[in-house]
């Protein structure tokens, strides 16, 4: 493997909330290979989004990286003190694309302004160099008639052509890696399928790796190259995307993927993961999804399994891959998932062209 | 077939204008459709399509400005009287978006799940009441202890099935099910929806369940209307819907849904549907039915068209 | 370590004996176990007192403001003063005495020789009553209005035209003409500071309610066939405590900054009862002579009005159950 665009060394995060202590990421490591596209997939509460925000120095004030190294350009970003040291990575060569464009648009400034604004500040380009690539990039992202829309506000933009401007602002400094957080979770599927399929277009042609946060794992099965499933502010499983669909082998995996609706037979009960996620203010032991599982093992309750490598590319911390532990079979919903998939979706026009 | 089921409920040419000031705004255009007893009738649109507007028409919550709306062969839209009103309450209920939002957040569980039954006194004392209550709890997985808890303590799957056990409790015949699973976490989705069905085969229940995925109400409904801008463009059983849909737009939506299977997933091709403008002088296009119980929203000389299409379809499948 | 018998349910991770076969057996979770509660039972209002009761300011400023009220309810019972009643206007001694120059005067005393001690509690008991009672009447009337001025949009239509009308009279105004016609006495000044200020609480009221009106919960209370006066008491006004403690935090004093200004234009409570505001309008003359007489009352007034403001406002704090999480 060549070297890691972005290299993630042993990090914890721990929040202040009222006078407790909320421990959001525990011990993570991951490297991210150049134009890979990583999807990382969890629930609410998984440490999603505050992992990625690390590599941007967006943390919440009462958030902190307690411990460990992100290595990035020979860099390591954690020992960074000052906002001047982040302003050269965060949007120039670490870009973020949210779940809410408006969020990220200015409302009181025309969609054209907050572009070129971007432009002139990261490339030095004059006002009117900037105007002509802030164009040429709104035509880039699929903006109809950009020259006459240049000059319009954000609230005369549809939700799906909000975020197509988020997504060209953050391409104007031809940024390294593009982390995209739940981006198209407030759309309509037909637009998020377009979204998708602009970001995919864009990674090639501005030479970006992407990283995508999101809960949906028909998005993630769509965009990704490599998974890592979250839970409990750890990654539980790291795959190909094969790997993670075809031949997952942590329990909450596979309660992920065989809850899902669209592997759902009528009449078949669908496989429901029981109970709620834990509480990150309270210390966990062992494996964090034990309480839930349907696999669990005393083990599990008492010390936390450690990585186990299934092959070169997938591992999983899990004690059901331990020499000891007994022989289990996953959910018959994904146990033969792709035959189940295409026998729900061959006939006749179901699913368009192919 | 459906044909010789009994009608639930049936929606005649509804129509729904909201005034934004002096401008009138059609959100829903002339909708026609009917819900047959003890089905799971699946309406899915995509965000301004109309379809929670007429979840909330039928439940009274929203006055339709045109068409009418019967339950059991009765009008339950405009001016009822009270015992009226009391029943269309009573016999339909409503499972909401947003448990987050849709539960008061100053009363206690116990005053949110018996808010209906002491609205109507459906209790002989406070002893029968209090044993209501703790079933209604106990059907959807909670227990009696949470009584005396404020919505605000729970997680969103646990305050979902509050609001399930709140509708639960009036012992309606009638659901409506406004995106019941959106909002929430996936991992407690397929809870929700295993407790759905469960009381749809306890209570022989009927079910309006409002989507704007597919994917779910392919798993959940019997027969699909798809909403598009305030009209249906298609209505048809579940499984015929998937293997034959014949309408554009439901093509469109079909074929947007993430399937979880990166092989298929990374063959399948973006299709963008854009409405195309009708030649006034075709007529006024309607839903019209190409075979029993498979109805497309088209114009009278549209029909040819389709009904080629799905033989090709047919054809299609038939090879494989 | 000596002890090799490590007990089954030992949960330090360090003493986990790897070897021992029964770790990999099935244990799985109870189901009901995940819906428990462990949290204690929440109370609405005994978290509204432990927040409050957490800001060191507001202890101190309800102290303050206690004080000043209890005393000025309970020293002018001992004192019996009156500002008719002039026992030492003619010994020209006992006029003018600086404050702490003289037994039994600990504020001095004033042009006629009467205690401004006794004066000014007489006179914070007055404008403490007119203040109370001014803003109860405002906001019970502000109140119920308000509920059903945003709750119904055919009341709304009506009430935003007498809204329009009234509070572009200026209260004072209003006030200076009523007092004028109607006298000076307790109920009068009340009936006058209220007839029109008690639009603004409902107007404030009823943005709050439009607010929360349309929330979710509200249709889902309309669908259980809740009528609207319940939906009314038990969906929207146990929201707006946080709102009306504000309001009323903000009344109390302005109501005795009205009273002080009324009756240093001359048109306030009439002479015969003591106020804070009679007060300062009548030793205003003193300001440069026997300036205590001036700065004494209007310190109290300022000092009232401060701690009641800091103690409502952060009971209103407190009570916003979005401050009791976690």
């Amino acid at each position: 493997m060549k070297d890691p665009i972005l290299s993630v060394k042993n990090i914890e995060v721990k929040f202040k909330v009222r006078d407790r202590v909320l421990t959001a990421i525990r011990n993570i490591s991951l490297d991210f290979e150049e134009h890979k596209v990583v999807a990382i997939v969890g629930e609410s509460g998984s440490g999603k989004s505050v992992f990625t925000k690390t590599f941007t120095g967006m943390l919440d004030l009462n958030g902190e990286v307690t411990q460990g190294e992100i290595w990035f350009e020979g860099k390591n970003l954690c020992e960074f003190k000052t906002d001047a040291e982040w302003e050269q990575i965060r949007g120039k060569k670490i870009a973020t694309v949210f779940q809410d464009p408006m969020t990220s648009l200015n409302p009181v400034r025309t969609i054209g302004y907050q572009i070129s604004e971007v432009i002139i500040k990261h490339q030095g380009k004059s006002k009117a160099e900037a105007k002509k690539e802030a164009i040429e990039l709104m035509e880039k992202v699929g903006i109809r008639d950009a020259e006459r829309r240049y000059d319009e506000y954000p609230f005369m933009y549809s939700g799906g052509m909000r975020q197509r401007i988020v997504i060209a602002i953050a391409l104007a400094c031809h940024p390294k890696i593009l982390i995209c957080d739940e981006p198209t979770t407030a759309l309509d599927v037909t637009i998020q399928a377009q979204i998708i399929k602009l970001i995919k277009d864009l990674a090639k042609e501005y030479d970006f790796t992407t990283i995508y946060i999101t809960h949906d794992l028909g998005v993630v099965a769509n965009v990704a190259d490599n998974v890592a499933v979250m839970y409990g502010g750890q990654i539980i499983e790291y795959g190909t995307v094969e790997d993670i669909f075809y031949d997952s082998r942590h329990p909450y995996t596979w309660g992920l993927l065989s809850s899902l609706p669209q592997l759902g037979l009528k009449g078949e009960k669908l496989f429901a993961i029981r109970g709620t996620p834990p509480s990150l203010f309270n210390k966990i032991q062992g494996d964090a999804f034990a309480p839930r599982s349907n696999y669990a093992m005393k083990i599990d309750f008492l010390k936390e399994p450690p990585v186990f490598h299934v092959s070169d590319t997938h591992w999983a911390k899990t004690w059901l891959l331990d020499p000891r532990a007994p022989k289990v079979e996953k959910p018959e919903a994904i146990r033969d998932l792709h035959e189940r998939m295409v026998e729900l979706t061959k006939k006749g026009g179901t699913y368009g062209k192919r | 077939m459906a044909n010789d089921k009994e009608v639930l409920l049936d929606v005649q040419d509804l129509e729904i204008t909201f005034y934004n000031g002096k401008t009138p705004f059609r959100a829903v255009k002339g909708v026609n459709f009917q819900i047959y007893k003890g089905e799971t009738f699946g309406l899915v649109g995509e965000s301004g399509s109309g379809k929670t507007t007429i979840g909330r028409a039928i439940i009274r919550l929203n006055p339709n400005s045109n068409g009418q709306i019967l339950y059991k062969g009765k009008r339950i839209d405009g001016k009822l009287t009270k015992s009226e009103k009391r029943e269309v309450v009573r016999n339909i209920q409503m499972i909401f978006q947003d448990p987050a939002a849709s539960l008061n957040e100053r009363a206690t569980i116990d005053y949110c799940v018996s808010e209906g039954l002491m609205n109507f006194h459906l209790y002989e004392d406070e002893a029968d009441r209090q044993r209501k209550v703790d079933e209604a709890l106990s059907s959807v997985g909670l227990l009696p202890e949470h009584k005396s808890r404020y919505p605000h303590e729970f997680s969103g799957g646990q305050r979902q099935r509050v609001g399930i056990a709140r509708a639960m409790i009036m012992e309606p015949e009638f659901i409506i099910a406004d995106e019941p699973i959106s909002a929430l976490d996936v991992s407690i989705r397929a809870q929700v929806l295993n407790l759905m069905n469960k009381f749809k085969e306890e209570r022989g229940l009927t079910y309006l369940f409002i989507a704007h995925d597919l994917s779910v109400v392919r798993y959940f409904a019997d027969r699909i209307g798809v909403i598009h801008n305030g009209e249906i463009v298609e209505i048809a059983p579940t499984e015929e819907l998937f293997s034959y849909p014949l309408h554009p737009y439901t093509l469109s939506l079909l074929q947007a849904v993430p399937m979880p299977d990166p092989v298929i997933e990374k063959q399948k091709e973006v299709i963008v549907y854009s409405e195309e403008p009708r030649d006034p002088a075709d007529g006024v296009p309607t839903l019209k039915e190409v075979r029993p119980g498979h109805f497309v929203f088209m114009t009278d000389n549209e029909m040819d068209g389709y009904q080629a299409k799905l033989a090709e379809m047919i054809k299609e499948a038939e090879k494989q | 370590m000596e002890n090799n018998n490590i007990p089954v349910e030992e949960t330090v991770t360090d003493e986990i004996d790897m070897n021992d076969p029964s770790l990999f057996e099935m244990a799985i979770a109870d189901d009901s176990e995940s819906e428990h509660i462990t949290a204690p039972v929440y109370s609405y209002w005994g978290s509204v007192f432990r927040r409050f009761f957490s800001s060191k300011i507001a202890i101190a400023m309800m102290i303050v403001a206690a004080t000043i009220i209890l005393f000025a309810f309970i020293q002018p019972m001992f004192s019996n003063y009156s500002p008719m009643v002039a026992p030492n206007i003619n010994n020209k001694s006992m006029h003018y005495i600086r404050p702490f120059k003289m037994a039994g005067y600990p504020f001095g005393t004033d042009d006629v020789g009467n205690s401004l001690f006794d004066a000014l509690w007489a006179g914070t008991k007055n404008s403490l009553i007119i203040a109370l009672v001014s803003t109860l009447i405002c906001e019970v009337v502000g109140i119920i209005v308000g509920m059903f001025w945003g709750f119904s949009k055919k009341v709304d239509a009506v009430m935003i035209e007498v809204y329009n009308v009234l509070s572009n009279i200026p209260t004072t105004l209003i006030a200076m003409i009523l007092v004028y016609t109607m006298g000076g006495g307790f109920a009068q000044l009340i009936f006058a500071l209220c007839v029109t200020s008690w639009i603004g609480t409902a107007y404030f009221i009823r943005v709050q309610v439009m607010i929360i009106r349309d929330r979710e919960y509200n249709l889902a209370s309309q669908c259980l066939g809740t009528p609207t006066w319940k939906i009314i008491i038990n969906n929207i006004f146990p929201y707006l405590i946080s709102v009306i403690i504000t309001s009323v935090s903000r009344d109390v004093p302005s109501f005795i900054s009205y009273e002080v200004a009324l009756s240093f234009m001359g048109v306030g409570i009439s002479q015969e009862y003591a106020s804070l505001g009679r007060m300062v309008q009548k030793y205003a003359a003193y300001m440069t002579t026997a300036s205590y007489l001036f700065w004494i009352p209007v310190a109290t007034s300022a000092v009232i009005c401060v701690s009641l403001y800091i103690v409502g406002q952060v009971l209103a704090d407190a009570s916003d159950p979005r401050t009791h999480m976690v």
